[in-house]
């Protein structure tokens, strides 16, 4: 019999960062991006052959630009094994956001590994953000590391999401 | 210096040059200044110039712009005219293009054309609603009779299950069960009716909404269990988090959508989410409350730190198939019969009914022949007592009454008729005979109680009756004790009896 693993993910960032254009590169869905304006989270699969056996990511996806010191928001943080953190590299107050995030998510979930992706890289004119400014916020939030990501391209987006789910397996 | 190159021409101009105040400055202003005075005439001049050919280019581009009015009154009067004469021989083509473009496109047609249509019904029903509703009625009502119809019948289907169903010592009894709590046996049929059926079950964990368990009774699992798990959770969670003002009781506990409901039962690490059709029997939630404790009793710690890896519980799939069996078959009793099972009927019902009747026969035969198996016996008692003597010589063959036989036998039965016959009624049932004698078995039939009796003649305590019996006439001798005579018998109508 397969042996089959399931792992919630959180995916977390300001309003217009491109989360759900990144989900939508990874993963099958099933459900309409509606449930996110409705319930403020829309779930999605990823599976990924290991050599155990099948891992199951399931990525949910939360609305950004609110505050997730709200319950609602709190709730759906409640049992992730890890989570994806997405700023805009045109927009340097979409980092702001990534400090509470991580606090959160910290406080239900305290081992959980954080994942820190800087989505927009291929509109490389417009960039504010720094690697130096996202190096130094990875490392205070206890990340690894960051990715360059693009939506648009695909750029780094499945070997963040697969990194990450590394990352949970090696917690696990 | 500029201030003097601004004054000098006014000036020059206006006071002009005079042999008595010429200042020698004067002088070699006009001089150095003179072609500036030139170029200013000459500027002078040509402005004059163009302010004649600006009034004279006005009054000719009034006159063009009258001319380009008229020419254009005169188009939009000759496109009028064009258009109206153009439309009849364009509709055609235009209605051809049209039907070829939807044929050809019909998707990208239906795409185009969807929301605009969308938003004319909407403006139309806002507009014109009556209009609408007396357009729409022939659609709706047809549908809404099709759908009324086809739940008409499912509910008969259902109803004709439940009867035969309820045809048994189980449905006989909750049938009495439901009278005695006033329930009547028509609402209990009904609610009966009303298909109930498990459709899936999912176990649940709190929080994480990962997928413990999950049954469905179709061997092939459904695909997307762990994703409608964590979209169940979010929603209750959403809803709990929403309406449920932070107080931890307050919990979603079920979700309608169509027939379909979802019935959650909460425990302290999972829950459980059954996906239900109809009207969910009495104890139903009482029993997932159980089912939910005692999983928790047996698992709750597992389900605590289940982190995902499914080797790490146990397969809970037989237990919640049990509880989807227990509540199985009233949908399998909706099922319409099968061939054989009907033509199994039909053979059963067509023995019973020849059973019934075998049944109704002999008892029938019995009760007519139960007379005969046990004769009356105190009736014969009485007469015996006055007239065994008479008889009794004759049986036992003394040779005293051997010479009174040849004597006169005959005429001691012969002449009993009486001339006037007289009505009675049977006392009992009783044994008809055709001679009045006891002696050997002669009787023949029984006179039944009741029945309404002539009298034919008397012989001392045996009368000689005649009646009807099933439309035959019938006669014979009984003892006159079991008849009960309307009008005495005249004495001298009593033949005596003989004897020795």
């Amino acid at each position: 019999m397969t042996t089959l693993i399931q792992k919630k993910i959180c995916l977390l960032g300001d309003f217009a960062v491109g989360k759900t254009s990144l989900v939508r590169r990874f993963v099958e869905g099933r459900f309409d991006d509606k449930y996110l304006g409705t319930i403020g989270v829309k779930i999605s699969r990823k599976v990924i052959t290991r050599s155990y056996g099948q891992l199951n990511l399931l990525v949910w996806d939360m609305t950004g630009g609110e505050d997730l010191d709200t319950k609602v928001r709190m709730s759906y943080l409640h049992g992730a094994a890890g989570a994806l953190m997405v700023c805009d590299l045109t927009r340097s107050y979409t980092l702001d956001v990534f400090e509470s995030y991580a606090r959160q998510m910290r406080t239900l979930n305290p081992r959980v590994p954080l994942m820190f992706l800087a989505n927009k890289v291929d509109l490389g004119n417009e960039r504010v953000i720094s690697d130096e400014q996202l190096l130094s916020i990875s490392k205070a939030l206890g990340g690894r590391s960051f990715y360059l990501t693009s939506a648009k391209t695909g750029e780094n987006v499945e070997t963040a999401f697969l990194h990450l789910a590394d990352l949970i397996e090696e917690k696990a | 210096m500029g201030f003097y190159m601004e004054k000098a021409p006014k000036d020059i101009i206006n006071t002009g040059p005079t042999g008595d105040d010429i200042n020698p400055l004067d002088s070699i202003r006009a001089i150095l200044l003179a072609d500036v005075q030139e170029g200013l005439g000459a500027l002078e001049r040509q402005i004059d110039g163009l302010q004649r050919r600006t009034d004279t280019d006005k009054v000719s581009l009034q006159q063009q712009l009258e001319d380009i009015l008229v020419e254009l009154e005169q188009l939009r009067k000759k496109i009028q005219k064009d258009a109206e004469e153009l439309i009849p021989r364009i509709a055609p083509e235009l209605g051809n293009m049209i039907g070829g473009a939807i044929r050809d496109s019909r998707d990208e047609m239906a795409e185009a054309l969807g929301p605009v249509m969308g938003e004319a019904i909407r403006v139309q029903i806002r507009n014109s609603r009556k209009d609408m509703i007396e357009a729409l009625f022939p659609i709706i009502g047809e549908t809404v009779q099709r759908a009324i119809g086809e739940f008409a019948k499912e509910l008969q289907r259902n109803i004709d299950a439940q009867l035969r169903r309820s045809i048994g010592p189980q449905g006989f009894l909750r049938i009495v069960f439901a009278r005695l709590r006033g329930i009547p046996a028509s609402q209990l049929t009904l609610r009966d009716a009303l298909p109930f059926a498990i459709r899936e079950i999912f176990l649940i964990q709190h929080g994480s909404g990962l997928l413990l368990a999950h049954y469905h009774p179709s061997k092939d699992e459904a695909t997307d269990t762990d994703l409608i798990s964590a979209m169940l959770t979010a929603t209750r969670d959403f809803v709990h988090d929403s309406f449920g003002q932070g107080e931890a009781e307050n919990e979603l506990d079920e979700v309608q959508y169509g027939d379909q409901r979802i019935i959650i039962q909460s425990g302290r690490t999972a829950y459980l989410a059954v996906v239900i059709t109809g009207v969910e029997p009495e104890g139903f939630r009482a029993k997932l409350h159980t089912l939910v404790s005692e999983l928790h009793v047996s698992h709750g710690i597992v389900f605590e730190r289940y982190n995902g890896d499914s080797t790490t519980i146990p397969n809970l799939r037989p237990k919640l198939a049990i509880l989807a069996d227990e509540f199985a078959g009233v949908e399998e009793v909706a099922e319409p019969l099968s061939r054989g099972t009907k033509l199994a009927l039909a053979i059963g019902s067509l023995l019973g009914i020849i059973l019934v009747g075998l049944a109704c026969f002999y008892l029938q035969f019995t009760i007519a022949l139960f007379p005969m198996a046990f004769p009356p016996d105190t009736p014969t008692v009485t007469p015996t007592a006055t007239y065994m003597p008479t008889f009794t010589a004759t049986l036992t063959e003394i040779p005293t009454f051997t010479a009174t036989d040849t004597s006169t036998p005959t005429a001691t039965f012969t002449p009993g008729y009486t001339p006037t016959p007289i009505m009675g009624i049977a006392t009992g049932n009783v044994w008809v005979r055709p001679e009045p004698d006891y002696s050997g078995d002669l009787r023949f039939t029984v006179l039944r109680r009741n029945t309404p009796v002539k009298v034919l003649s008397v012989y001392g305590s045996w009368m000689e009756v005649e009646w009807q019996a099933e439309g035959i006439l019938q006669r014979g001798w009984v003892p006159s004790g079991w008849i009960t005579l309307f009008d005495p018998v005249p004495a001298d109508q009593i033949t005596p009896t003989q004897i020795p």
